[in-house]
């Protein structure tokens, strides 16, 4: 607790840079930048509450009128909410509960192990890095159509696995040197098996771990529009993003439901993000440092 | 006793081997299959239906050399990713800088410049679509001054809107790697360099820009292969136009492949730009690991 608190002290000194002029300066542009940065999305909020007339009769920057979420029942019925809403969280909580538990053990088994096909693993998964699957999307939908994985749910999820797991592996691999190596020889010794050591005393420890891979793999599911729009053509089984992408077409020039369908897409993942960003912050400072 | 060791490492490896197992299988199937599915197809004329897949050698690589549409998008790409490298890295970093540089509310900036990215590629290329075509030309008649703001509709002008729209998205992504490696900085190492009489701008470039090098590997890399993948946002932005402006590399495999049903010569257009990919990644990684080790 006292080793805590005196942490915490160093890191409030060494955060404290006398404020000077040039601080000032700097604080001047950067508020600048955050302006033109929050600008389109003040935009979009502000449209998706404007009713079809003050498109065309106020300014952009104004006000609304009055709160109306008309738009929003359009949207919702456009975007067909309930089924694409639905789908869209399936395929993202399940492939990222799989993900986590599969990037975590496959990370840990491979920073224990020291023999060579474990070496050789890591060096599998990077390729998965360098080459982003939307650079095989073609060959990925021929696989899926051979194997009659498209159009089912267990087809896109396992993609979304496959295609997500090797960021995921490097990322946990990343956080492996700060687990203790003591506690988990003492486990053994106590006669847990490699799995009841990894799940009992690795977990717990790897949670800023998995906060950053759940954010940063849920908002590339969530978000995905390849793959999703190759896998996927049967009604009742569209993700939100290839409904919001037929949304677009059709409503080019009363945009004003569209932005509301922006709004309802980006809540979850906001929400999402802005409860785990404390762990997130944290994962990424490890991540980084490391290399 | 030494038997028993045997037995015991023998039956931990293979438990370890079962943690691994079902990650690799799933990879295998899903990414690496399909990459060689890529070159075998790629040496055929299959359009996708019929069940023969005629052989034809090298004809497909040796037609896209003389397809001036590939070529095009070749082009499109790499511009696109040349300038998306630069303006990104430099901004991210500039911006990590001056958020480390001891301003108040630190973390209200770092959200905001994050925010973008928490958004699809697919509805940034929408907003960006309609900020240029309809809010900027909207606020110009506000203000009574006449900015030209219609990147999206001419051929000289759609790469820099694009661009626009990808910086806007991903800036704040990459600057939080540079924040967070930063503050990994030593405080002591700027002090030394303080009484040795360095000004701040060669401070910058004498201790932070060397201390950041595994920071910098990692954004170079990622900017430069999210660029080169870039579809997402034309899909709902530009459509590849106008003409055939800003089709990028996946963008024409698409409309060859999956509209043009020449699956053989798709997958052709897919091995080259792994290639590439695979070719700017062991460049930029070794190039940029051995400043590593300089610094």
């Amino acid at each position: 607790m006292s080793l805590n608190r005196k942490k915490k002290k160093e890191e409030d000194m060494s955060n404290q840079k006398p404020y000077t002029k040039g601080t000032f300066t700097v604080q001047a542009i950067m508020t600048v930048a955050a302006v033109f940065f929050i600008a389109p999305i003040f935009i979009i909020l502000n449209y998706s509450f404007k009713g079809k007339k003050e498109l065309y009769l106020s300014s952009p920057l104004s006000l609304p009128e009055s709160l109306n979420f008309e738009n929003y029942m359009k949207a919702y019925k456009k975007l067909d909410l309930a089924t694409t809403f639905t789908n869209t969280l399936i395929y993202t909580a399940v492939s990222v509960f799989i993900l986590a538990i599969l990037c975590g053990t496959t990370a840990w088994a491979i920073a224990r192990c020291k023999r060579k096909f474990f070496k050789f693993c890591y060096i599998y998964f990077i390729v998965g890095i360098l080459i982003p699957y939307q650079a095989l999307f073609l060959p990925i939908y021929m696989i899926g159509y051979r194997m009659n994985m498209t159009n089912t749910r267990f087809g896109i999820i396992f993609m979304y696995v496959a295609t997500g797991i090797s960021f995921g592996v490097f990322l946990m691999n990343s956080f492996m040197s700060t687990v203790p190596l003591e506690l988990e020889e003492s486990a053994r010794i106590d006669g847990c098996s490699v799995f009841k050591t990894y799940f009992k005393v690795v977990l717990p420890l790897l949670k800023p771990a998995m906060a950053t891979l759940i954010i940063m793999q849920s908002f590339q599911i969530w978000n995905d529009y390849l793959l999703a729009s190759l896998y996927v053509s049967k009604k009742q089984l569209k993700t939100l993003t290839v409904a919001i992408h037929s949304l677009f077409s059709a409503q080019s020039s009363d945009y004003t439901t569209a932005m509301a369908a922006i709004v309802i897409s980006v809540l979850p993942i906001a929400i999402l993000f802005l409860s785990l960003q404390k762990y997130f912050i944290k994962g990424m400072t490890v991540g980084a440092v490391k290399g | 006793m030494k038997n028993k060791i045997n037995y015991m490492e023998r039956r931990m490896s293979r438990q370890y081997l079962l943690l691994v197992l079902p990650g690799f299988i799933i990879f295998t199937i899903g990414l690496i299959v399909p990459l060689f599915m890529a070159v075998r197809y790629s040496f055929t004329s299959w359009d996708g239906m019929s069940p023969e897949k005629l052989y034809v050698g090298f004809r497909n690589y040796i037609d896209l050399f003389q397809d001036s549409e590939f070529r095009d998008a070749w082009w499109f790409t790499l511009k696109f990713t040349i300038g998306n490298t630069i303006i990104q890295n430099v901004a991210a970093l500039l911006f990590a800088v001056a958020l480390d540089s001891g301003i108040k509310a630190q973390k209200l900036y770092r959200t905001i410049f994050f925010i973008p990215c928490l958004i699809s590629a697919l509805v940034v290329g929408f907003i960006w679509l309609k900020m240029f075509s309809n809010v900027l030309p909207a606020i110009n008649d506000f203000l009574g001054t006449s900015f030209h703001f219609l990147l999206f509709g001419q051929k000289e002008t759609v790469l820099s809107g694009l661009l626009i729209a990808n910086n806007w998205q991903w800036i704040g992504y990459w600057m939080l790697i540079y924040l967070a490696g930063l503050q990994s900085i030593p405080a002591e190492l700027y002090e030394a360099a303080k009484i040795d009489g360095a000004g701040a701008v060669k401070r910058f470039f004498h201790v932070t820009i060397p201390m950041l090098a595994p920071a910098i590997t990692i954004c170079v890399v990622g900017i430069t292969t999210g660029s080169l993948k870039v579809y997402d946002l034309l899909v709902s932005s530009t459509k590849g136009g106008p003409g055939r402006a800003s089709t990028s590399m996946i963008y024409q495999t698409y409309t060859t492949a999956i509209n043009g049903r020449q699956y053989g010569y798709g997958c052709a257009m897919s091995v080259t730009l792994v290639l590439a990919l695979l070719l700017v990644a062991l460049i930029q990684v070794k190039s940029l690991k051995k400043r590593e080790v300089q610094a």
